[in-house]
C-alpha cells in the first residue's frame, strides 16, 4: 500500500514535470537552465562580492521599495511610462542595456553584426536565456515579442516605431539562434534604440495579462498588482544571470516625497527612489542609518522659450537678459539642495558631447542684464517696476508643473526676473496641462524635465529646435542649426556626430534659445540595516537589479 | 465710558481687531521696509535670528515680512467675501421674503441648489474652473456662502411681513422701496451683522484653505494659506515656515470669532 502511494506520487510528479516542459513547446527540451554567475557585465564588483558574502542568509528575504506610480501597469506596448515600469521593477529586459556612461552593453543579445549601409542587423540571442516561466528566450521569441509590440501599441504613447521602423523585416534563424532585422532606412545605431524599455522582450506565447503580469527575462517576475497600491514581484528561478538575492520584492506606490521619506525612516520600507524634497533628503543624508546615492542622470530641467514671431521672447536682447539675470549655480546648489547640477547647455555636462568646449556668452550678471535691457530701450516707462517692450508690459507666461522641483525653480526664476524688471505670470499646472500648453504654443516659457538621451542619443530631444520639424513648438528657426541637424541624421561616425552635436549646443547657447535650469540628479535612499548595494543608475530605467542585496 | 464698562469683552476684542487691521495697513513700518517678495537665494531656510526674527523661507525671503504683509491679502479678501455675501444675501433674502410667489421660489430654489453641495468642495470646483487667484477664491467662497444670509433675511422678513404696521404702511400709500428700506431692512440688519461678524473667522479659514490647496493666492503673493503650503514640505527642517503663518491665522481667527460673539452680546436685546 505504502509503495503504491509512493508510485502514484512519483507518477504524478513526472506528469507535472512533463506538463511544465511541454508548456513551452518542443524547443525547450534541449535547453539547460543557466545559473552560472555572469561576471562579464556586472558593474560594481564590490556589490557582487558583498552579495556573495551575504547571500547565504538571504534566500527568503523580502524587500520593500517605496516608489512613485508613474502609470498604471507594466505593459511596454501601452505607454512609455509603463514600459519604464516593466524595466524598473526588474521584470523585463532588452536585447541591450546602457551602462552608467550610457554606452551600450550586450544583454539578451550577446553579439551582433551590421551591414556597411546600416540596414541589415544580425543579432545573436544569448544561449540559455529563459523567461521567468522557464520557457526559452530565443530568436523566435524575440521576433514574436517585437511583432506583438507593434500589434498592441496602436494608440498608446509607446510608439515603438520611434525605435524601430514598422516596415522592418524580421527573420529568424533557429539553428544559429539569430534574429535578422532589415530596416527600410539606414539606422545610425539600432542597438541604442533596442536599449529602450519599450523594446523589452516578453514571452508572448504565454503571457495572458500584459498590464499586471507580463512574463519577462528579468531577475524578478510579476506576481500581484493592485492599481495605486503596489506590485509584488518574486524571484525568477530561471534567471539567466546568476542568483537573485530576494525571494520577493514589495513595490509600494507612494506619491508624496515626504511620505516616502517618513516611511523609510519609520522602517516601513527598506528602499525609496527619488525623494525630491530637499529638506527630507538633507535629513536622510545626515542620518548615518541611511545611504543616499545621487547620480548625475540624463535629464535636463529646461525652460523652452517660445521665440515665435509676435511673442515677447522673439526679442533676442530680452532672452540674453534672462540668461544673465538668473543665478543657476545658487538655484541648483541651494534652492533645490543639489538635486540638480548647474550648467548652461541643453545637454547634461556629464554626457560626452563636449560640454567643456562650449562657451557661455551670458554668465550670471543681473547688473549687465539690466544694462543691456536699458540700452535696447526696454525700460519701465510707467513706473510699475516692470519694463515694457514695444509699448507692451513684459509679463511672461511661465507654465510648469510640480515635478522634480520644477515649481521651486519657477518661483526662484520669477523672483530673479522680477528683480530686473521682467514680469512673470506663473502658472503651476499639472503634467498634462504643461504638455498641452507646450504643444499648443500657449506659453512664453514652458518648463519641464526632459530625458535628453532616451536611446543614448540626444537627436530626438534636440529635434525641438529643428525648424523643419513639426515638433518645433518653440518657433525656433536657425538655418545653420537646421542644416547641421539634417546632416546629423545621415552621419554614422561617432566622432563626427559628437562634433555636430557640440556645435548644435553652441548655436542654441549663442541664440539664448532655451534656458537650462540644471541637470537632474536621480537619487536612491536605502536603510543600511536592511539592504546594501542599492544605487541609482545614470539611465533611470533600472531600479530593481540583482545588485541590491539584503544586509546580514 | 459707560459703554466700555458694560461691554469690556467687546471693547477688548475690538481693540485687538483694530490692532490687526492697523498692522496690515502699516505693514511697511512694522517690517522696517523689508519687502515680502525680496528673495536672497543664498539665505534660504535660515532659522529665526536677529536679522530675520521669524527666519527665511525656501527662496530666502523674510518670513516675518511675509506674515505681516499676508495680513493685507487675508484681511482684504476676507472682508470682501463677507461684504459680498452680506449684501447679496440680505438683498435677495429680503426680496424673496417680501414679495413671495415666483420671486421667492426662484431665489430660494437657487439657494437650495447651492447648499445641496458640500461648501468647500463646491468652492474648490468653482475656483478650479475660474483659475487660481485671490479674486477667484473670493468669488468661489462668496458663491457658496451667500445662501445662509438669504435664508436668514427671508425668515426675518416673513416674521414681520404680515404684521399690522406693515399693512398700515401699505394702506397709507407707502411705496414698496420705502417699505423695504425703512421697515424690512432695519429688522433684518442686526441679526445679519452679528452673523457676518462671527463669519469672518470662518471665511478667513476657507480662503486660506483654498490657497493652501493651490486654488487661491498665487506665488509670490504673501498669503498665509499659501505660505502654509510652501512650508509643508519643510516642516521637519524649517518649522518656522509653517509655524508663523499658522500662528497668524490662529490669532486672527480667534480674535474675530470672539469679537463676533461679543458683538452679539452687545446687540442682542435679550442680554439687557
Amino acid at each position: 500500500m505504502k509503495n503504491c502511494k509512493k508510485l502514484i506520487a512519483l507518477l504524478l510528479s513526472a506528469a507535472l514535470a512533463a506538463g511544465v516542459m511541454t508548456g513551452c513547446g518542443s524547443a525547450d527540451t534541449g535547453s539547460t537552465p543557466t545559473t552560472r554567475p555572469a561576471a562579464e557585465n556586472r558593474e560594481g564588483e564590490v556589490n557582487q562580492q558583498a552579495f556573495e558574502a551575504e547571500h547565504a542568509v538571504a534566500t527568503d528575504r523580502t524587500l520593500t521599495f517605496g516608489i512613485q506610480e508613474y502609470s498604471i501597469g507594466v505593459d511596454p506596448a501601452q505607454e512609455v511610462n509603463t514600459a519604464w515600469n516593466c524595466s524598473r521593477y526588474g521584470i523585463g529586459e532588452c536585447l541591450f542595456r546602457f551602462d552608467n556612461s550610457m554606452n551600450v552593453m550586450p544583454w539578451l543579445c550577446d553579439s551582433y553584426t551590421v551591414s556597411d549601409d546600416h540596414t541589415e542587423w544580425v543579432f545573436h540571442i544569448r544561449d540559455g536565456v529563459q523567461f521567468s516561466d522557464g520557457c526559452p528566450c530565443n530568436a523566435a521569441a524575440v521576433k514574436a515579442s517585437i511583432e506583438r509590440l507593434f500589434r498592441d501599441s496602436v494608440g498608446g504613447s509607446s510608439k515603438p516605431k520611434t525605435f524601430l521602423a514598422e516596415e522592418s523585416v524580421l527573420t529568424v534563424d533557429d539553428a544559429a539562434n539569430t534574429l535578422t532585422i532589415v530596416t527600410p532606412e539606414p539606422v545610425v545605431d539600432l542597438t541604442k534604440n533596442l536599449c529602450h524599455p519599450v523594446m523589452i522582450v516578453l514571452d508572448v506565447a504565454h503571457t495572458t495579462d500584459y498590464v499586471a503580469a507580463p512574463i519577462g527575462t528579468g531577475p524578478y517576475a510579476a506576481k500581484k498588482f493592485t492599481e495605486h497600491v503596489g506590485m509584488t514581484v518574486v524571484r525568477n528561478e530561471h534567471y539567466w544571470k546568476g542568483e537573485v538575492p530576494y525571494a520577493s520584492i514589495e513595490l509600494l506606490y507612494m506619491g508624496d516625497a515626504s511620505a516616502k521619506a517618513m516611511a523609510l525612516q519609520a522602517g516601513q520600507v527598506d528602499l525609496v527612489e527619488n525623494i525630491t524634497n530637499i529638506a527630507d533628503l538633507d535629513n536622510l543624508r545626515n542620518d548615518p542609518n541611511f545611504t543616499v546615492t545621487i547620480a548625475p542622470g540624463i535629464r535636463t530641467g529646461i525652460c523652452h522659450m517660445n521665440v515665435s514671431e509676435g511673442k515677447l521672447l522673439s526679442n533676442a536682447t530680452l532672452r540674453h537678459a534672462i540668461f544673465k539675470a538668473i543665478d543657476r549655480d545658487t538655484m541648483c546648489s541651494v534652492t533645490v539642495g543639489g538635486l540638480y547640477t548647474a550648467g548652461f547647455s541643453v545637454l547634461p555636462s556629464n554626457l560626452d558631447y563636449g560640454y567643456d568646449n562650449l562657451t557661455n556668452p551670458d554668465p550670471y550678471d543681473p547688473e549687465e542684464a539690466m544694462r543691456i535691457l536699458d540700452e535696447a530701450g526696454i525700460v519701465d516707462t510707467n513706473g510699475d517696476g516692470i519694463r515694457e517692450l514695444d509699448g507692451k508690459e513684459i509679463m511672461l507666461k511661465y507654465v510648469t508643473y510640480p515635478n522634480r522641483c520644477l515649481d521651486t525653480f519657477a518661483e526662484a526664476v520669477q523672483q530673479q526676473l522680477t528683480a530686473v524688471g521682467i514680469g512673470v505670470d506663473l502658472i503651476i499646472s499639472d503634467g498634462a496641462g504643461q504638455w498641452d500648453s507646450y504643444q499648443s504654443g500657449d506659453f512664453d516659457i514652458n518648463s519641464s524635465n526632459w530625458n535628453t538621451a532616451a536611446t543614448g542619443d540626444p537627436c530626438e530631444y534636440m529635434n525641438a529646435w529643428w525648424g523643419d520639424c513639426e515638433a518645433d513648438y518653440c518657433g525656433y528657426n536657425n538655418p545653420e542649426y537646421n542644416e547641421l541637424f539634417a546632416k546629423l541624421q545621415t552621419t554614422y561616425d561617432d566622432a563626427q556626430r559628437k562634433d555636430i552635436i557640440q556645435r548644435l549646443q553652441q548655436i542654441l547657447i549663442d541664440d539664448a534659445a532655451a534656458f537650462p535650469l540644471g541637470y537632474y540628479n536621480s537619487s536612491m535612499i536605502s536603510n543600511n540595516a536592511a539592504i546594501g548595494g542599492a544605487a541609482i543608475n545614470t539611465a533611470d530605467y533600472y531600479w530593481v537589479t540583482t545588485d541590491i542585496y539584503p544586509a546580514a | 465710558m459707560e459703554f466700555i464698562k458694560k461691554n469690556k469683552a467687546f471693547c477688548l476684542f475690538a481693540l485687538l481687531a483694530l490692532l490687526i487691521i492697523l498692522g496690515a495697513v502699516f505693514a511697511p513700518v512694522l517690517t522696517g521696509g523689508v519687502s515680502p517678495t525680496d528673495a536672497v537665494l543664498r539665505d534660504a531656510l535660515q532659522a529665526p535670528s536677529a536679522k530675520h526674527i521669524c527666519g527665511t523661507d525656501k527662496l530666502g525671503r523674510d518670513v516675518f515680512a511675509r506674515v505681516i504683509y499676508g495680513a493685507r491679502t487675508s484681511l482684504t479678501a476676507t472682508f470682501a467675501v463677507v461684504a459680498i455675501i452680506f449684501a447679496l444675501g440680505s438683498v435677495l433674502g429680503v426680496l424673496a421674503g417680501y414679495f413671495g410667489g415666483w420671486v421667492d421660489t426662484i431665489i430660494m430654489r437657487v439657494a437650495d441648489m447651492m447648499v445641496s453641495f458640500p461648501g468647500m468642495v463646491f468652492a474648490i470646483a468653482i475656483a478650479g474652473i475660474l483659475g487660481a487667484s485671490v479674486k477667484n477664491a473670493v468669488i468661489a467662497v462668496a458663491l457658496v456662502s451667500w445662501t445662509k444670509y438669504a435664508r436668514l433675511a427671508r425668515s426675518l422678513v416673513l416674521k414681520i411681513r404680515n404684521r399690522d404696521f406693515v399693512s398700515a404702511a401699505i394702506v397709507t400709500g407707502s411705496k414698496t422701496p420705502y417699505i423695504l428700506t425703512k421697515y424690512m431692512l432695519p429688522n433684518v440688519i442686526p441679526t445679519l451683522v452679528i452673523t457676518a461678524a462671527t463669519d469672518i473667522g470662518g471665511m478667513m479659514l476657507e480662503l486660506a484653505g483654498l490657497s493652501f490647496l493651490g486654488f487661491g493666492a498665487k506665488a509670490p503673493t504673501p498669503e498665509w494659506g499659501l505660505m502654509l503650503n510652501e512650508g509643508r514640505q519643510f516642516i521637519s527642517n524649517a518649522p518656522w515656515m509653517m509655524f508663523y503663518p499658522g500662528l497668524a491665522i490662529f490669532v486672527v481667527v480667534v480674535v474675530f470669532n470672539l469679537l463676533g460673539d461679543a458683538l452679539r452680546d452687545v446687540l442682542d436685546p435679550r442680554n439687557e
